[in-house]
Formats: C-alpha cells, structure tokens, sequence
C-alpha cells in the first residue's frame, strides 16, 4: 500500500489565492465604503481614504525591532500563564498512555505508537495554540495595559505581528521539546521484532498519460463501468498504452543505488471468465522522449494484484539494460546504460502495455511509482512535525486575528470550529463537487431538494415532478452550492498538515504532496489575517465594553 | 510651528454600548488650548470626562464631534507618539514584568540601542525611587510604587509633552512632593505638561493654567494667578517663626492697619474655587465658559 500525496499545483493554487485574496479585498473595501458613509455622511469617502492611506503604511513600515519586542512581551506573558505546563501534562499522559497500547495493529506494530504520539501531539498543542493566542490580547485590552503600549510610537500592525510571532515561538517550542520526548518514546516503546517498521520509504510519482487504442494520445482510456473512476483501462494486445514520466528524480541517490525500483498496483480487469489465478500480464518499455530511444524490457510481468509478498509487485530495473528493439529471433541485442542513455536529464519515462488478449489493466497515476532508497524514519518524523508546525502557526494567526475583535470565548469557538471545518469541510465539498462535475448531479439532491425529498419521503433516485416548484427547488440548490464552493476557497483546508498517515504507515513525507503546500496555505492565510487583524485593531477603542 | 501644543476644538463624546445605543455624555463640545511650556492642570468632580479628554488626544479613544491636534498631529497619528509620555489614571502596565523588564520593554518600543535603554533605566529608576524594587514583578509592587514605575514608563523616551492622568493618587506626601518636583522640573526643562487631578494643593502648587470641567463642560478657564487674585487677601509665608519674632509682625502688620489673620500653613483656595464652581453649576446647569469671556466672571455671583 502507498499512500499517494494529492497533487498540488503550485501556479493553479497561486492564482487561486490570487483571485480569492483580491475578491476578499474588493468585498472589505466595499463593506468598508459603505461602513464610513454612514458613519460620516459626507465626509464617509475622505475618511475612508485616509484610513486605507494609514493602513497602507502602518502595513509596510512595520518595525522589526518593535515587533520582536512586542513578540517577547507575548511570549513572557504566555509563560507566566503556565502556558508551558501543557508540555509537563502531554509527558504525564505517556507515562500512562503505553500501558493501553500493546499489540493492537498485529500487521503493523509500530503504527499505534507512532500515531498516538503525533496524534497526542496534534490535539495538545492546537488547543494550546488555540487557547493561548484566543485570549490573550483581549485580558491585555480588559487590563488596558494595551493602552499603555499603543500610545507610544507603536503600530497595530506590529501588535497583530508581535503577537502571532510571541505565540508562536510559544508553541513551537513546546512542539520541539514534546516532540523529542515523543520520538524517544517511539523508539522505547515499540517492540523489538517491529523496529524495521520504523523507516521512511520514498515513493517518487509520477505525471501519467495514455494512448489510445489506436495509438493516438487520449485523455483516458477505456472505461469498464465503475462508477468511480479512479482506474482507467489499458486493452490488452491493442495500442493502447499507459505512459508515467517521472520528473526531478535525485539521479545521484539512484545511481548509487545502481538500479531503479518501480512498484505497482495495477488491476487487473478480465472480460471473460477464467481462471482467477491466471494472471494477467504487462510490458514495460522505457523512453527518452529527448534521443528517441525505446527500451523494451526483455521480460513480461505478473499483476500480482492479490498476492500477499509485497515484493510481488515490484519491478528492478537494472543499471545495464541489455534488450533486443524487436521480437525478431535474429534481432541485435543492445546494451544502453539506464542513467546515461534511458533518462532525460533527471527524469524517466515508463510506458506500460497490457499483453494479454481482450483483458484490460487498470491504471492510475498512482499505481505505479519509484521507490527511492529509504530513508531513516526520523526524517519522515521530523517532516510530520514541521507540517503540523506550520499548521499550529496558522492556527496562532487565526485565533489572533479573531482576538483582534472578539472576545476570549467568542473568538475560541470561532478558529475552533474552523480548524474542525477545515479538516471535514474540504472532503464534503470535494464529493459533492466531483459528484456534480463527474456525473452532473448530486445524489439526492442540494440541501432544498433534500428537504423535500426528506419530507415526502421520496427516494433518492426517483426524478422530481416536472413543474416550478422542482425549478425553484433546483435554482435554490444551485446557489447553495456556489455559496458552498466560495466558502471552500476561503476556509483553509487543514488536511494538507496532517501528514501522520505517511509517517505512520511508514513512508517519507512528500515535499510537493504535503510540506511545500502546508507552508504556502500558511503564508497565503497570514498574509490577509494579518490585513484583517490590523483594521479590526485599528478601527476599534481599545475600550472594552 | 504655532505654540499651541494641544488643540481642542467642539470636541464631544457619547459613550455607546453595544447595540450603539448611547450611554453617557462624557464630553460637550469643549474647546481649549494648551500653549507650548505651560503646567496645564484639567480639574473636575469625578466622572466629569479628564480621563475621556485625555483619551481622545491619544486616539485611544475616537470622538463623536470635533477635532483634535496634539503636537500639530491629529490623535492616530502614530508618529507623534515618539514626542509623548503618558501616565494612565491606574498604570496599566504588564504585571508579570518586573521594573527594569518594564522600561526596557517601553525602551524598545522607541527603537532605542541597547545602552541608551540601560543608561535611562537606570536613571529613572532612580528618580522614581525604585532602587530596591527594580527586579521585582510588578503584580507584587503597591499602588504608590507601581505609579512610580508608571512615571517612569511615561518619561522613558524623553518626551516633549507629557500626560499625566492623576499623577498624585496613591502617592506618600513625600512621593507627592517629589512628583511635583519632577513636574517643576519638567516645566523647566521646557517640556509642556497636562495633567488631571483632584488634589487642588497639587495643582495649585505646579499648574500655570487650569481648567475645570463640570459633567463634560468646560466651566472655568484661566490661569491661577489670574483665577485667585480678586482675593483681598495676602499670605506670608517664612522659615519656622518663633512667639517672639511672630508678636513683632503682628505689631508691624498693626502698625499698618492689618491683623494677621493666622499662621498655619496655607490653604488652598484653589480648593473654594473649585467648590464654589461644582455648586453653581450644579445650581445652573447649561452655563459654561465662551471663549472670550472674563474667566473670573463665572466666579464672581
Ligand atoms: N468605557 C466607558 N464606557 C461608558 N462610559 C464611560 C466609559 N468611560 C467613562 N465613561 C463615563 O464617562 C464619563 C466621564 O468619565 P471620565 O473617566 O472621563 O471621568 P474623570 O473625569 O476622569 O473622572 P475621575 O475623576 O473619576 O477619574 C463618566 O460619566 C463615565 O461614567
Ligand atoms: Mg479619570
């Protein structure tokens, strides 16, 4: 098993921010204008002038020195609130916690431990985070003792960042040190015939695309009824072919390796009835789309999709090809070096074929991936906290930036429930929206359709009667929906930071899959956090009422 | 530069809750004007609007009417808060902090180096009196002692004007002694000063000017001099007499038609002013001082 990393594109995401941080701008600016108009009649548009002019320059002029100043006033503040003792309790809470864990997972028995430290660690400090960053600049504006900072030559800019910086360098640290307590951990407690369990494999993925059955590119192949398609269809004995190219492999690490080492999980789909255990078979052949080279391997391989050794499914390309162009008993035989000859610069192409007579093999881009050398499973560690991490920095962001104009519970609840939204909300709406692009409705219906159906006990697949209710029904769902999708886009989505599964089951974690997406999701939340936290700051007494 | 260092001018506040609804009128279209240099004393019953005055000057608080300039500024201004020391009416300070921590803190936040910072700790620390005290954490300090620190966060950055919000409460005689030395000090090193009180010794003692307000209004303004001289009374005040040296005043005071009327310390009549001022107005509520009016007129019934 693999757990594939969702893709990530980093120009599409860019310009999603874009659109999203500029529609929230344009919407702020408009709410604003209207905001001052009818608090100052006519002179609304100058006054609203003048304060955009302001919070442009307390946004650029920040202070480093004030804000560093501002961020260890946060983080004393933090410490003598005994934020610290969070840490003392989650190493209570191992010194216990063992006892209950013993030999539950008997395939995998390191994976208990590993999860139940990342995910102690995980619920612990987003609370802490939440808790501490919620509460704090309201008591320093209950006690008023904000008054005294901000009449000295201090932008509220550089409180909103001074705080999310204090607080974070708060929960950072309690991260590093129960997270080195948690490692340790692990590697005590988990059994001795399990420790090989404790590694970080590399799998590499690749970008996948096909051919027809007549040879022509195609944006999928075949398909065999499922309903969800995720595998698409490779037909045996046709043109039809699977293509992986994999990019930016670290060439070096393969070459001292000496060989590369793909593993699959193709289907195989079998249109007349035969024997189960007769396997279904493929051919790999390797490309360099650059020379024009085209390396069939010599061999043909079993799918193997239910066999229990793992390494059944595994396919050792060696350094030294040696291969014949054509099936021809006289044909030449060929040597080509794999890095020198077969790769392109640091990628490889890999085009797969079904060999067997009216069966078809199921692919996605998924199934078939490079396995690197592995790597030491504190690497795989370490990475799985950076994630979470950042995801306790955004969490720092939102809770202070709630703060700026909420009170302590109020602003509590609010990042609460969109931490909790951020983690169920994106895969809601992913459904819902794959439902209604892949096969144009939603089963059952929008949320009025629903109701209906709910209220007259109607079945999910029956048609609704054709007449204006059902329209309007309809037309309501539809705004529902958008209304739903916009705020997707606006909600973060916090499943990129939990990268537990990966560590857990054992595998690297990927940086274009999960680290680099955690870090920009942050930047691109904190960037317009920070906008808000400043006006809310700005534009209110520090009166507290 | 003109050498107003703070204009007022039909400034109002109306306190609102929640829903926006108003609450208290605290402030009343109440215009003045601070000159650069002077002690300016803002007096008034409690809950007359000096802390809401003051809070509107620093944009701490943002008002219902009117303007305000402070240093040529108006009050958001966050530059112009390089050149103020302000003293909130309780020192709001951060109470986990100790002395030293505090004003190196407010210390940073001028962007001052790392020397200047120590070198005015060290100073102030000393005028304030908080020698002995300076690494203690201010949540154990007393209310006399954290006003002192409170000063000493206020002056931190060497400023041009200062405000101080009941400066003297909950001040030993001495530590009220030395704050008024300290304003006295201030006025000669030709920095301007504001500062609200109750205790009319005090600012009789320090204030050129003062003004009174009464329920958001500006009653009397004037300087108090001018405000005390219709008195036809004269005070002497010496170096410790003894019997012998008193009975010969009385007889050259005699001498000249005039009796010594008593010998103790002096009173304030500052104080039956102010009195006098909070009786009539609220005996005649609506009237207040209009600029150009004879200050002492309102006195004077
Ligand atoms: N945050 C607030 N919310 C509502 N009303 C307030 C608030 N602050 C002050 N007030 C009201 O405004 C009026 C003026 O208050 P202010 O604090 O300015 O008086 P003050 O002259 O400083 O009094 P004191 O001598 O007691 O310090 C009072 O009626 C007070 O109740
Ligand atoms: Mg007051």
């Amino acid at each position: 098993m693999a757990v594939e990393p969702p893709t990530f594109q980093l120009g599409l995401a860019l310009l999603y921010w874009l659109a999203a941080f500029t529609s929230c701008c344009v919407m702020g600016l408009l709410v604003g204008f209207v905001a001052s108009l009818a608090s100052y009649g006519r002179n609304g548009p100058r006054v609203f002038r003048s304060t955009l002019a302001r919070g442009f320059q307390d946004l650029v002029k920040v202070s480093w020195q004030r804000c560093q100043a501002l961020a260890s006033l946060t983080f004393k503040e933090a410490t003598s609130r005994k934020a610290f003792l969070i840490g003392f309790l989650f190493i209570l809470l191992f010194m216990f916690g063992g006892w209950f864990l013993s030999e539950s997972n008997v395939e995998k028995p390191a994976m208990p431990y590993i999860t139940f430290v990342m995910s102690a660690i995980y619920f612990l400090l987003n609370i802490m985070a939440l808790l501490i960053a919620c509460w704090g600049l309201p008591a320093d504006i209950k006690a008023r003792s904000l008054h005294t900072v901000v009449t000295k030559p201090v932008r509220r800019s550089e409180i909103v960042l001074g705080r999310m910086m204090g607080y974070s360098a708060v929960v950072l640290i309690v991260l590093a040190v129960t997270s080195i307590f948690g490692y340790f951990w692990i590697q005590r407690q988990v059994p001795e015939r399990a420790k090989d369990q404790l590694i970080a494999r590399v799998p590499v993925y690749g970008e996948i695309r096909f051919l027809s059955r007549s040879g022509q590119p195609a944006k999928s192949l075949t398909n065999v009824g499922d309903l969800w398609d995720y595998r698409t269809y490779v037909e045996g004995l046709t043109q039809a072919r699977a293509i992986w190219e994999f990019d930016s492999l670290n060439v070096s690490e393969l070459r001292k390796q000496g060989y590369v080492r793909l593993e699959q999980s193709f289907e195989a789909f079998r249109t007349f009835k035969g024997d189960v255990s007769d396997q279904v078979r493929y051919r790999i052949t390797l490309l360099n789309p650059e020379s024009g080279l085209r390396v069939p391997m010599p061999e043909s391989y079993d799918v193997n999709e239910f066999s229990e050794d793992p390494e059944a499914s595994v396919v050792i390309i060696p350094e030294e090809l040696t291969y014949v162009e054509s099936y021809d008993v006289d044909a030449e035989e060929k040597t080509v070096n794999l890095f020198d000859d077969v790769f392109d610069g640091n990628s490889l192409t890999v085009e797969i074929a079904c060999i067997e007579n009216e069966q078809y093999l199921g692919v996605a881009r998924g199934d078939l991936f490079i396995r690197m050398p592995d790597r030491p499973f504190y690497v795989s560690y370490i990475k799985s906290i950076a994630g979470l991490g950042m995801m306790l920095i955004l969490v720092v962001g939102l809770g202070t930036t709630a703060s700026c104009f909420l009170k302590g519970p109020v602003s509590t609840f609010l990042t609460g429930s969109l931490i909790v939204l951020g983690n169920i909300f994106y895969e809601f709406v992913k459904d819902i929206y794959s439902q209604k692009v892949v096969q144009g409705r939603v089963l059952g219906g929008g949320m009025f359709e629903s109701m209906y159906r709910l209220v007259t006990q109607m079945n999910m697949q029956s048609p609704l009667p054709d007449n204006v209710g059902t329209d309007i029904i309809k037309f309501l769902d539809e705004r529902v929906f958008n209304l739903l999708f916009v705020v997707n886009a606006v909600i973060p989505n916090f499943t990129y930071f939990n990268t537990n599964q990966y560590t857990a089951n054992g595998f690297d974690v990927p940086w274009m899959g999960a680290l680099v997406p955690s870090f920009l999701i942050t930047i691109g939340y904190l960037i317009p956090l920070i906008i808000l936290g400043y006006f809310s700051l700005q534009l209110r007494e520090l009166e507290s009422k | 530069m003109s050498d107003s260092v703070i204009e007022i001018r039909n400034l109002s506040k109306v306190y609102r809750d929640f829903w926006g609804r108003a609450k208290v009128r605290a402030l009343n279209s109440l215009s003045l004007d601070v000159k650069r240099g002077e002690v300016f004393g803002l007096l008034g019953p409690n809950g007359s609007g000096k802390t809401t005055t003051l809070k509107l000057l620093l944009g701490l608080l943002f008002p219902t009417e009117g303007q305000v300039r402070i240093l040529g500024e108006p009050a958001h201004d966050v530059e112009k808060n390089e050149r103020i020391g302000y003293l909130p009416e309780e020192s709001y300070l951060y109470r986990f902090l100790n002395a030293d921590e505090t004003l190196d803190f407010y210390g940073k936040l001028f962007k001052m180096t790392k020397a200047e910072r120590r070198e005015r700790r060290d100073a102030l620390i000393k005028r304030v009196g908080l020698e002995h005290a300076r690494r203690r954490q201010l949540k154990e300090y007393s209310k006399g002692m954290t006003r002192r620190i409170g000063l000493a966060q206020a002056l931190i950055n060497d400023p041009e004007l200062v405000l101080l919000d009941e400066p003297t409460s909950g001040l030993d005689p001495l530590g009220t002694a030395d704050m008024k030395e300290m304003i006295r000090e201030l006025k000669n090193e030709g920095k301007t000063v504001v500062m609200c009180s109750h205790l009319l010794a005090d600012v009789q003692d320090v204030c050129d000017r003062i003004a009174i307000l009464f329920r958001g209004e500006l009653k009397v303004i004037g300087s108090v001099q001018e405000l005390l001289e219709a008195k036809e009374e004269t005070q002497l005040v010496t170096s410790s007499l003894d019997d012998a040296t008193i009975r010969e005043v009385e007889s050259v005071l005699e001498k000249h038609g005039a009796n010594l009327k008593s010998f103790s310390h002096p009173t304030s009549t500052l104080e039956e002013l102010f009195l006098r001022t909070v009786k009539e107005s609220e005996a005649r509520p609506g009237r207040r001082f209009e600029p150009g009016e004879r200050p002492s007129a309102t006195t004077e019934s």
